[in-house]
């Protein structure tokens, strides 16, 4: 490869990025310490995205600035306890400037373990009310009898597709558990439908963000009144009609 | 004190390491906003965005020593500590908790949540906009929200090889833009 092709290959780009792996790194590092085309290419670019920020810039709340001076001035530093000499007769000041020293130290000991106490209590929550949800699906799955189960396997369209349906006949609660399901283009969404009667019901879409994220087991759909079968289909987003399946099938199953 | 407005980078960096406050405050002031609207493009929540941009800085501070030239200009190694951040958060429990399971229902397009509106439209998440699909998906998971090429493609059940490649075409297109 020459200089030319190399610098047009997106490693220029890849590395500014952050995007480029360790080896690639090392290469570019090496690439612009011996040919100044590379390092050209790579300023320029660098200087381009920072005049894309620059351009894109967000204003910041302003107490952020004072929170952050703050910070590296060393007030996140207890005031030193070394104090002058005490010992001397004549150093009641001494004594009473240690005092309020210490009262200092304490006070933003107390504003600053405050904040850490909120910070712990909220990730605490956050963390029991994820056990819980995850409890949720876990009695789900379990069997309970009220709760029906649906196997949806892959239609010709989509054979490796499978997803399962647990139906809460009492509460007439759905959730799908998507066992495996391609993820979808950015135009279209994948929708649940229950089969009643030979009419399909519209039970909702699943979210791209589970296509991305990926950190739910059960997904809960709309309430599903009465059902024989449950499918799901790819549907165009946004289409004016969407309580009528129009799209391909890709997994069907019977209760 | 030090009334001069402007510095040159290696100026900056030199006073910098030097620990010299107000080289920082100017630091801030003239890089806080393009920090900040990269971090919340990848941080949508405003409050979580202006903690993690304070944790930014504070990085930058500490780690000024580190900074090595040869290897880039500030603002790329500053950019770069800021996306890390940002997607660090996003990935955090706390956050992910925060804006979890909505269940399905009438307003079914949270769809991709991870970005409001808000700041899908603007900046380099706009560039984005203008790129093929197919380039488009490849650059936001890799640069906004941090995945690696094999995680890629995993997920989107393509050969390794063609994710880099793919991604390598996406970026060599995003400079022809920016430039």
């Amino acid at each position: 490869m020459n200089i030319q092709e190399y610098i047009s290959s997106g490693i220029v780009e890849s590395y500014v990025l952050g995007l480029a792996s360790e080896e690639e790194r090392r290469e570019l590092e090496r690439m612009c310490a011996g040919h100044p085309e590379v390092l050209r290419a790579r300023i320029d670019f660098e200087l381009a995205m920072e005049k894309q920020a620059m351009a894109n810039a967000a204003t910041p709340d302003p107490g952020v600035k004072d929170k952050i001076m703050n910070e590296i001035s060393g007030g996140g530093k207890v005031v030193s306890m070394k104090a002058s000499p005490v010992r001397r007769i004549n150093g009641w000041k001494y004594a009473a400037a240690a005092c309020i020293a210490l009262l200092a130290g304490s006070i933003y000991l107390n504003i600053s373990l405050s904040g850490k106490n909120k910070k712990l209590k909220g990730d605490f929550d956050n963390t029991v009310a994820k056990l819980n949800d995850i409890r949720k699906d876990v009695d789900m799955l379990r069997g309970r009898p009220e709760v029906k189960m649906a196997s949806m396997k892959g239609t010709p369209e989509s054979p490796q597709s499978y997803t399962t349906v647990y139906w809460d006949t009492a509460s007439h609660d759905v959730y799908l558990l998507v066992n495996n399901l391609p993820k979808p283009a950015d135009s279209l969404q994948y929708q649940l439908w229950a089969l009643a009667d030979g009419q399909p019901v519209d039970l909702g879409f699943i979210s791209d963000d589970y296509f991305v994220r990926q950190d739910k087991l059960l997904i809960k759909a709309k309430n599903a009144q009465k059902a024989q079968a449950f499918a799901i289909t790819l549907e165009k987003k946004g289409r004016p009609d969407a309580k009528t399946p129009a799209g391909k099938m890709y997994v069907l199953g019977n209760l | 004190m030090n009334l001069k407005t402007t510095y040159s980078e290696q100026e900056l960096v030199a006073l910098l390491q030097q620990r010299d406050q107000q080289a920082f405050s100017y630091l801030y002031d003239n890089y806080s906003g393009a920090l900040f609207g990269i971090v919340h493009a990848i941080v949508t929540d405003r409050e979580a965005a202006s903690d993690v941009l304070q944790n930014v800085f504070i990085n930058i501070w500490k780690k000024i020593e580190s900074y090595d030239a040869s290897k880039g200009r500030l603002f790329t190694w500053m950019l770069n500590i800021a996306r890390n951040a940002a997607i660090d958060e996003i990935r955090s429990k706390g956050y992910r908790d925060a804006q979890k399971n909505q269940p399905l229902g009438e307003n079914t397009e949270i769809a991709g949540s991870a970005y409001g509106p808000a700041v899908s439209d603007v900046g380099l998440k706009k560039l984005l906009g203008k790129l093929k699909e197919e380039w488009r998906v490849l650059i936001d998971l890799s640069y906004f929200q941090g995945f690696t090429h094999e995680e890629i493609a995993k997920m989107l059940s393509l050969p390794l090889g063609t994710v880099k490649t793919r991604i390598r075409s996406a970026l060599i297109h995003l400079r022809t833009m920016i430039q």
